[in-house]
């Protein structure tokens, strides 16, 4: 059964004044699914979700909701809801009444309203703070107040700005969690904006890459971090190392690419899913696709050899920047700590086992 | 010179240096506000000689309750010269307050009411870099002298004015109006066209104080831009009206000016009074007593109404 999505983005675009905006933006968001909008500063995202929300006329394009034409529909129209990047808690309401604010025209009687409400605001960790004034509220209760003014009017989409980015480390860690298992409950479409990749990664089903008011790629987190189709992207989300590379040849779905430091190979051409630039050819690896070997440890499949330049110490990970032989460059190498393995010191030579399936190939 | 004696810890802590900043105005204050705000009230509580200015410095509740007189001084011996009744018990003085209240009641009234939009327009429609220009041309009312505007109101609506010549010529009307220039209502206009600035500048300011994105929650919870602005605006705009009304509504009471020229002295309130008695009646006990009575009446009303407004000072934005 092929279900219609929740929401289509058609060729969407977006001026403000001379300032292009959105830039032919096209998606289908599907019913139920967790998606992330994630890009730097200034790329559009506020934008897309304001124009999903209505708050935004768009130039040109269609934006569909639940097969609906949005065009001319007023925000308060529209089966959405917002989590606004700064909460927009009414300062001069309590608790409850915030989060009770959109059902007056709610045809149950007031009793019935009130268990709304509370059951709401149990639902995000609030039970009993109804009656307190919203200005004495900390961040992260702004936010779950927020969450329930949205949830309970039950919205066919929840948009959400940046919800985490206000509160720090450890609560926001907190409540990526439970924003998933409220989704997860509520099976609400929920759309996250967020320039933090490592929150979309945790979060979304798919995510949306975005640069310059344009998406560039749009996949699941595990494609998207495994199989970047550019290197902008690449770059974006984790880091990646990238070493010159000359193509030899493409048969049967093989490519032979000579990667300099790491020689001859044969890559599948499902390791490169980008475009065809034109550019000059590039290869990529993920930190931790490599393996720095200890004495007497035997490669799985091929290695090399090259001097530890730098060590950075996490606890349970150490990233070293290790500069293979023939490459001016280093490229950084992640290693978990186990016991019985010690740490390298700098200036140290090393062997580096690689494997030919973990590369992706830019061209 | 020891700097850690007593005296020179004293001089620099930010308390001393804090008094310090503000006592130049402090001063000015008690000698300006408080002192002549005493004098008038222990005036109150004194007799009234029939000299020039002359009280009787002896202590009586009658210029506020109850029947009083004004004393003669014969050869070193008080006479009785004239009866008068107090503030409180002389029925004239109760229907000019109330008179006066209802006048400031309408001008605060017309004043906000026409003040709102004002402020609301240059809020939420002007760009922000034009915002002080606007402000700039709502000052300008003020560049010319009260009295000149006072004058000018009476031009526009008097007998022969403006307003009345117009609809004549143009055979609207066949004979001048009265009610629009002396009575209650043009003192009314005139009132708030005088205050109009005042009114708008704290509604202005406590309407740039709201979030924008709280409008934009209001509309995506469902509210239409009516209601989102009688559910938010209105309320976070509250404490700006609030000041608003006390700007307009304190000083009209005490206004003299207007119901002169315009009422022509026809329709006095209760500042006319005072002046009167404090002036050409030259009973200044009574005059402070009724002066001291308007006073507590007004702050009681504007009491009552910051109370009734408090939940709407509370908010912290
Ligand atoms: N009202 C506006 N008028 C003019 N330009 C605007 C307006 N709103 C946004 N822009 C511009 O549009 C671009 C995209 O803005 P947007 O707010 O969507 O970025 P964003 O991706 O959400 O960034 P951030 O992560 O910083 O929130 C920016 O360059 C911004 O300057
Ligand atoms: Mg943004």
């Amino acid at each position: 059964m092929t279900q219609r999505p929740m929401i289509e983005l058609k060729d969407v675009h977006k001026y403000y004044g001379d300032y292009h905006a959105l830039r032919g933006i096209n998606a289908d968001i599907k019913a139920g699914e967790f998606f992330s909008l994630l890009g730097p500063s200034g790329c559009g995202k506020t934008t897309l979700l304001r124009t999903i929300a209505g708050f935004e006329d768009i130039t040109s394009g269609v934006v569909m909701i639940d097969a609906k034409h949005m065009e001319g529909v007023p925000a308060n129209k529209r089966p959405t809801n917002m989590v606004f990047q700064s909460y927009a808690i009414f300062p001069h309401l309590t608790v409850a009444q915030n989060v009770g604010f959109g059902l007056r025209r709610d045809p149950r009687s007031q009793a019935e309203k009130d268990k709304a409400v509370a059951e709401a605001l149990e639902m995000v960790g609030l039970k009993g703070f109804g009656a307190r004034a919203a200005h004495a509220l900390s961040g992260g209760q702004r936010q779950r107040v927020a969450l329930a003014r949205a949830l309970i009017l039950k919205p066919k989409v929840l948009l959400l700005d940046e919800p985490l980015s206000a509160l720090d480390k450890k609560l926001r860690e907190n409540m990526q969690v439970e924003l998933i298992k409220l989704q997860r409950q509520v099976g609400i479409t929920f759309i996250l904006v967020t320039h933090d990749q490592e929150e979309a990664l945790v979060m979304s089903d798919r995510i949306a890459v975005m640069f310059e008011g344009e998406i560039a790629q749009l996949d699941d987190p595990e494609t998207l971090y495994r199989l970047p189709k550019s290197r902008k992207v690449a770059d974006f989300i984790g880091h990646m190392n990238f070493l010159p590379a000359a193509i030899h040849g493409e048969a049967n779905g093989e490519i032979e690419v000579e990667v300099l430091g790491l020689g001859r190979c044969h890559i599948s051409d499902k390791q490169a899913p980008g475009a065809v630039s034109g550019g000059e050819a590039s290869i990529g690896f993920r930190p931790e696709t490599l393996t720095i070997l200890y004495e007497g440890q035997a490669a799985t499949d091929r290695e090399t050899t090259g001097k530890v330049e730098e060590v950075v110490y996490y606890g349970d990970m150490t990233y070293y920047d290790v500069k293979l032989d023939g490459v001016a460059d280093p490229v950084r190498i992640s290693m978990r700590n186990v016991p019985g393995r010690p740490v390298l010191e700098r200036g140290a030579s090393t062997r580096v086992a690689w494997s030919a399936s973990a590369l992706v190939l830019f061209r | 010179m020891n700097l850690n004696s007593r005296w020179g810890r004293l001089t620099r802590s930010p308390a001393f240096n804090g008094y310090a900043l503000i006592s130049p105005t402090a001063l000015y204050a008690l000698l300006l506000l408080a002192a002549p705000l005493a004098t008038v009230i222990y005036l109150s509580f004194m007799g009234d000689g029939t000299g020039v200015h002359q009280v009787i410095h002896q202590f009586q509740l009658c210029n506020y309750v109850g029947d009083c007189n004004s004393y003669r001084t014969t050869d070193g011996t008080l006479a009785v010269a004239e009866g008068y009744k107090g503030a409180w018990s002389d029925p004239l003085y109760q229907a000019l307050m109330l008179r006066s209240l209802g006048v400031s009641f309408l001008v605060t009234l017309a004043t906000v009411v026409l003040a709102f939009p004002v402020a609301y327009f240059v809020s939420f429609f002007v760009a922000p870099n034009k915002k002080s220009l606007w402000l700039f041309l709502i000052t300008i009312p003020f560049w010319t002298s009260y009295l000149v505007r006072v004058f000018l109101w009476k031009v526009i609506l008097g007998y022969n004015g403006v307003v009345n010549s117009g609809l004549l010529s143009l055979g609207i009307i066949s004979e001048p109006l009265t009610w629009i220039n002396v009575n209650i209502g043009a003192i009314v206009v005139t009132l708030a066209h005088a205050y109009a600035p005042f009114a708008i500048l704290p509604i202005f300011v406590s309407l740039e104080k709201i979030d924008r994105s709280l409008l934009e929650a209001g509309s995506d919870l469902g509210e239409s831009a009516l209601m989102t602005f009688w559910r938010v605006t209105l309320p976070l705009a509250m404490p700006g009206v609030v000041g608003a009304v006390l700007i307009v509504f304190i000083p009209t009471v005490g206004d003299y000016v207007t119901p002169d020229i315009i009422g022509g002295g026809k329709l006095p309130l209760i500042a006319n009074v005072i002046q009167k008695q404090m002036l050409a009646i030259d009973n200044m006990p009574l005059g402070s007593a009724v002066a001291v009575s308007a006073m507590l009446i007004v702050g009681s009303v504007a009491g009552l109404f910051v109370l009734a407004n408090r939940r709407f000072l509370k908010v912290k934005k």
